[in-house]
């Protein structure tokens, strides 16, 4: 068994970018930038993390330390069969998921936490910074952290800081400081609270405020999702779930995964399209956050504050605040360059769909498969749903597979909302 | 067959009688090619250091072309234009006969298939319609299928930008990126920005490059020492190349 889960963990990471169907718009410098950020990112990113962001391969050896790394955590994560779920549709269509809510940070996010800690380590970095939304990412760079022995601060966006105190534990168990942003610990959170004392936060803020904050004390910043690194690094996922779909004997028609930044999405479905494997990609958005029916393809900041260079994305804009109230995740302003790219030329389709879809799908992939899932997964579920349908409609034995992004163990808060407004 | 040395200078930098005189130092100093910065309106692929060179010069510079065409009339090497199509887009025709008549080789814009690329070969046939030479602009974000055809189209060589913006010594493999690319390429092939690093030159060639191209070293050597110190790294770069 040892041996078999060695051999299932890829020794590359996937870069799709030489692969794309039309060539990847760099990130940029604003016309007349007072200063270049580009630049910036050297004194912000451990430098190993900036090398494999720009030295653009299709694979990047993984180093056997992070591969020992990804074992400990229990890499691979498992590909499931949701054979209870297909009953319950009566779909003729077969439904797989790989779960990384296996990992114990509870979601894909330590993928990247691991080598960007791993690589700032080996720099001699001491301290690392994050923001995080929900708490997933904050969770994933805090254990990473610990693992090698820095320290490390998470800025929380508020309302979730409010809404998710067990989140915040984990991260202090695991030796993080967490701080809600807009805090009054840097500049850009100073002059976001001059202008709105209540400000609920933003990740888009949270993530101006973490880069200020390792820039002015010359620790370094570590990245979720957006940026290609943080995809690359994800690449784990989908090559895994390649694998373990051959073990099967499985051929994959449709590949679904949820949108935040886009890079669960992007490490689960990529390798798939560099293979050339399956016929459907589906990304799936909030309605809440409506990135993809209404957001423009262009050049934008990734954070508030403008402190990264601008890259070209689908997005709300970067100065966007999701609704206070909503509680299903999702709520980045952007989408990942190389996935907006995708969709703009068609080869992969989003949908977009609202809380009290995601929650009916996420109670009855409960009831299916006693698996809670993250509120950001039950977007994945409700089309996987959808799909399950249209295969009955028309006698399809499609086979569905989607990635389980994250479990919701710590995302109840989130559901008894929910429940308390969705089921009257 | 030596490697070949593409110096850049920005038109017209600092002042026109020392920018003269580093054209005259490229050539004598050994470059093959010349690249001269029109400065542009937004040099989104530019770093700090170009975009600063393009500011000083349009704050005197107001009419381009007496001060191309006295390059053209010193320098006998081939020129070649850089500058960014977006800004030309709405006078293009004038833009590419007017370089073709004062003698100008050809033309290189960054953003054409990056920006451009459903258009690029329109563009394309327009500058060689022009009787001027396209030259590509290729990075590595550019995905594989597309290099290997536009290597086959580019005139006098392919151009690979190695980091996202001139000038910024963003850290990468800069043979990974080459050996990445080199089969793909039936052409020569000159690989330019951030490009100062005598190290990551000798990387270069050794992984294949059959030239470098060199802007902001010099640009930042003449606001060092002057245009006399730019003209030694000519010479120092031209040493560097022909240990190959
Ligand atoms: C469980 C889970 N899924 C998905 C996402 C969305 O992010 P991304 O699109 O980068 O995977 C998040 C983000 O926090 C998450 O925690």
């Amino acid at each position: 068994m040892a041996i078999e889960r060695e051999e299932i963990l890829p020794k590359y990471w996937y870069n799709i970018i030489p692969d794309l169907p039309k060539p990847l718009p760099p990130p940029r410098d604003p016309p007349d930038a007072e200063f270049s950020r580009i630049d910036l990112l050297r004194k912000i990113m451990p430098k190993e993390v900036l090398r494999q962001q720009f030295t653009v391969e299709r694979f990047i050896k993984i180093p056997e330390e992070v591969r020992e790394a990804y074992l400990n955590i229990g890499r691979p994560t498992p590909l499931m069969r949701a054979k209870r779920l297909e009953e319950m549709l009566n779909t003729p269509a077969k439904i797989y998921f790989k779960f990384e809510g296996a990992t114990p940070t509870g979601s894909h996010k330590i993928n990247t936490a691991l080598p960007q800690a791993y690589f700032a380590k080996a720099e001699g970095v001491n301290h690392v910074v994050t923001e995080t939304g929900a708490g997933q990412w904050g969770t994933a760079v805090a254990l990473a952290a610990r693992m090698y022995n820095m320290e490390s601060t998470i800025f929380m966006v508020k309302v979730s800081y409010e809404q998710k105190p067990q989140r915040r534990t984990i991260m202090e168990l695991y030796g993080g400081k967490v701080y809600a942003s807009p805090t009054n610990l840097t500049e850009y959170g100073k002059k976001v609270l001059a202008e709105n004392p209540s400000h609920p936060g933003s990740l888009g803020v949270a993530m101006s405020e973490a880069i200020e904050y390792a820039l002015t004390n010359n620790y370094r910043y570590l990245v979720g999702s957006v940026l290609d690194v943080a995809i690359l690094h994800q690449s784990v996922i989908g090559q895994e779930a390649m694998k373990q779909l051959d073990i099967l004997g499985e051929e994959p028609d449709i590949l679904i995964g949820c949108v935040g930044g886009g890079s669960n999405f992007g490490g689960f479905a990529f390798p798939f399209l560099g293979a050339k494997r399956g016929e459907k990609f589906i990304a799936v958005g909030s309605y809440e956050i409506p990135k993809f029916s209404q957001g423009d393809y262009m050049y934008d900041f990734p954070d508030s504050a403008g402190l990264l260079p601008m890259v070209k994305m689908i997005t709300l804009g970067k100065d966007y605040v999701p609704p206070p109230i909503y509680a299903g995740g999702l709520r980045y302003h952007g989408a990942a360059p190389s996935l907006s790219l995708l969709i703009k030329e068609g080869i992969v389709e989003w949908r977009e769909y609202s809380e009290p879809e995601i929650f009916e799908a996420a109670r009855l992939f409960a009831e299916a498969q006693g698996i809670v899932p993250a509120p950001e997964s039950a977007h994945a579920i409700k089309a996987v749903i959808d799909e399950a349908l249209k295969a009955k409609k028309n006698h399809e034995r499609k086979v569905i597979v989607f990635n389980l992004s994250g479990h919701g163990l710590l995302d109840l808060p989130n559901y008894e909302s929910m429940m308390k407004r969705l089921l009257k | 067959m030596s490697k070949m040395l593409v110096s850049y200078a920005t038109l017209g930098y600092p002042k026109e009688n020392e920018y003269l005189e580093f054209i005259d130092g490229c050539v004598k100093g050994g470059s093959d090619i010349l690249e001269i910065g029109v400065p542009p309106k937004y040099a989104k692929y530019d770093g700090p250091v170009i975009r600063r060179s393009y500011k000083q010069v349009s704050s005197w510079l107001k009419d381009i072309w007496p001060l191309l065409k006295e390059t053209r009339d010193r320098v006998k090497i081939p020129i070649i234009i850089l500058t960014y199509l977006e800004d030309w887009l709405p006078v293009l025709d004038d833009f590419l006969s007017n370089l073709a008549k004062i003698g100008i080789d050809g033309i290189l814009f960054p953003d054409l298939i990056i920006d451009y690329v459903d258009d690029y070969e329109k563009y394309v046939k327009k500058i060689k319609d022009h009787g001027l030479k396209a030259v590509i602009f290729t990075a590595p974000s550019v995905p594989d299928p597309m290099i290997q055809r536009v290597s086959k189209i580019s005139d006098i060589f392919l151009y690979y930008g190695v980091r996202p913006t001139t000038g910024v010594p963003i850290p990468v493999s800069v043979d990974s990126l080459i050996t990445r690319i080199r089969i793909l390429v039936d052409n020569k092939l000159v690989v330019g920005f951030g490009l100062s690093d005598v190290e990551d030159m000798r990387k270069a060639l050794r992984a294949g490059a059959d030239g470098i191209a060199i802007g902001t070293a010099y640009i930042e050597a003449i606001e060092k020492g002057g245009v006399q110190e730019a003209i030694n790294l000519v010479k120092y770069f031209r040493g560097v190349l022909n240990e190959f």
